[in-house]
């Protein structure tokens, strides 16, 4: 019998494991392949000799990490500009999920909703053709409206504070009314009978978000928390890599781009490799980190 | 009385918050299609907000005629096409055998692929793959690295689940193989998660610039979101043939027109998909918060 079983398994599998044979060259080659790739950072890693024949030098490029404050600088700004992120970027989305609940009407949340979704479908080079066309400062809309009140333009994507600000509000902005999503798809799941035995208790509608809705999408913003960890050390590429320019480059430059730049195009090789490898590593740790806490309180991913 | 009225305030300040959030998203993309359809005299002056002044689109003939916009956009249309069927048939061939649990190895292939989720080898490994390869200057490069996204694929994995398996009993008893079982019993059953990844998939293979900065060198396959970011990021990009049609032209455009109306041929595909996109995207990311 128990034969039986398993031979109907393996029977019942082997077409399956033919559909799946493209799926296991996919993962090896594009996923798993460049992990093992990860061994350059430890070699002086040279095009024509490969993995195979570059002599191993251990942890030099990592000493020379540490030991380069320009490079230590890229590394900084990768954790301040990701963390930072990060964090400002967790209430906005609870918010407009949390609002966009309150409203009854349809027709207006409705039209909000198209059109708050609609930035996430922007590439990033679109959004930073956008935002040079706001804040540019011979042209830009922005420094028309900076120049009528104040009589002179301002130069907004050239000094640091301002490129700040645009760099975190263009995020909130692209990002904010997509990540509203799985908020709303967690409130409608709130059980109506709570709300009623709440405004029974005499308890205001602010009072009943504070106990009653935010309670109910606390495992689900734990839960996203954990999934957007990993990505804020991986600051992203695209978006930095438009907005940026010369005059912010010192906080502006990020380990993504210091890869791009330094890498393919000086063919440092082996110490650009280290940075990613540096990285993905500090990415992993951070979920895992962030996931062991939430487990602590009840609300792990796995 | 009081509660009733403190409903209707958060009601009304939640309106006007969400209005004024929505408002903020819709008009950077009106500013920047004023500025493509503006004449360039009135965008030089600043004068440009959100409706074209002096109504033009001199700006799109200088593109069509100064870059390779159109080449550009013909380019971004095959890497799309070719790429969203590679990554759906894919993505099939990962998320239906990972979806049965008598599938032979699942639980080891579900922890590596989620592994692959967790940890990376980062962009110069990965770089030296699909070099070692030779997919350097061809769209495999963009089609192949991309072919599936992991977090689409549980997606789908997770709708495959949802199919009630007596289905799958009455067509094994009718003698349905594994294969005629996924094409004629799930594929036919999966048409809305079909359409989400579809759509998914597209969005990413036509604003795809990473890959394509790192992958295609040669300037006649450039996509579209790579010439846009090369002509906002400086004006080198118009090619010597509008610098010799006629002085007189390069002194009527700004810059500033040409980058906007870029930006426009890129996003009016967008515009045109975003209805369907919208009825499809929220049940698909509801499907994958299921799975949690």
């Amino acid at each position: 019998m128990n034969r039986g079983v398993k031979r109907r398994k393996w029977k019942r599998s082997f077409p399956l494991m033919i559909l799946f044979l493209p799926v296991i060259a996919y993962y090896v080659v594009f996923k798993f392949l460049p992990m093992f790739g990860v061994i350059m950072a430890f070699q002086d890693y040279n095009i024509r000799k490969g993995f195979l024949e570059s002599p191993f030098v251990g942890f030099k490029y990592f000493r020379l990490i540490f030991s380069t404050p320009a490079i230590l600088r890229v590394i900084q700004n990768t954790l301040v500009l990701g963390i930072t992120r990060f964090l400002i970027g967790i209430p906005f989305p609870i918010l407009l999920a949390l609002m966009l609940n309150e409203i009854k009407r349809e027709r207006f949340k409705k039209l909000s909703q198209t059109c708050v979704y609609l930035p996430h479908f922007l590439a990033w080079t679109i959004v930073g053709g956008m935002v040079i066309n706001l804040f540019s400062q011979d042209t830009g809309m922005i420094n028309g409206i900076t120049k009528f009140f104040t009589g002179e333009t301002y130069p907004y994507l050239y000094s640091e504070g301002s490129w700040l600000a645009i760099y975190f509000g263009s995020g909130i902005w692209k990002e904010t009314g997509f990540s509203a999503i799985i908020y709303l798809a967690a409130l409608t799941g709130v059980d109506t009978e709570l709300y009623d035995a709440a405004s029974i208790d005499g308890a205001s509608r602010i009072r009943q978000i504070i106990h009653v809705t935010i309670p109910a999408i606390m495992p689900t913003i734990i839960i996203n928390m954990i999934l957007s960890v990993g990505s804020s050390v991986n600051v992203g590429f695209d978006q930095i890599y438009v907005l940026t320019n010369a005059t912010v480059n010192n906080i502006s430059d990020v380990i993504s781009t210091y890869v791009y730049r330094v890498g393919l195009e000086q063919m440092q090789f082996s110490l650009t490799s280290a940075m990613g490898l540096f990285q993905s590593v500090l990415g992993m740790t951070l979920v895992l980190l962030t996931n062991h806490l939430a487990k602590r309180a009840d609300a792990s991913l796995w | 009385m009081r509660k009733s009225f403190s409903a209707k305030t958060i009601e009304t300040t939640s309106m006007v918050v969400v209005g004024i959030f929505a408002l903020l998203c819709i008009l950077p993309v009106l500013n920047v299609f004023a500025t493509a359809f503006s004449k360039a005299s009135a965008v030089e002056s600043g004068k440009v907000g959100l409706w074209p002044v002096d109504f033009s689109v001199e700006s799109f003939l200088l593109l069509l005629k100064g870059t390779m916009a159109v080449r550009a956009t013909w380019n971004s249309i095959v890497i799309t096409a070719v790429g969203t069927l590679i990554c759906i048939v894919m993505t099939v061939l990962a998320a239906y055998p990972l979806s049965k649990s008598y599938f032979i190895g699942n639980a080891f292939f579900t922890k590596m692929i989620v592994f692959t989720m967790l940890f990376s080898g980062g962009m110069i490994p990965g770089y030296i793959v699909v070099q070692k390869l030779g997919l350097i200057d061809t769209y495999w490069a963009l089609w192949l690295p991309a072919a599936i996204n992991t977090y689409n694929m549980i997606v789908m994995r997770t709708f495959f689940n949802g199919i009630p398996s007596e289905l799958e009993e009455a067509a094994i008893i009718d003698g349905c193989g594994e294969l005629a079982l996924l094409w004629k019993i799930y594929l036919p059953l999966s048409k809305p998660v079909m359409a989400t990844l579809i759509l998914f998939y597209g969005v990413s293979h036509w604003n795809t610039f990473m890959n394509a900065l790192l992958y295609i060198n040669d300037p006649v396959k450039q996509n579209l979101s790579v010439l846009v970011q090369q002509m906002i990021k400086s004006m080198n990009v118009m090619t010597l043939e509008l610098n010799t049609a006629n002085p007189q032209d390069l002194q009527a455009i700004t810059s500033a027109g040409i980058r906007a109306a870029g930006v426009v041929v890129m996003v009016i595909p967008m515009l045109i998909i975003y209805p369907f996109l919208q009825k499809y995207f929220v049940k698909g990311i509801m499907l994958g918060a299921v799975k949690g």
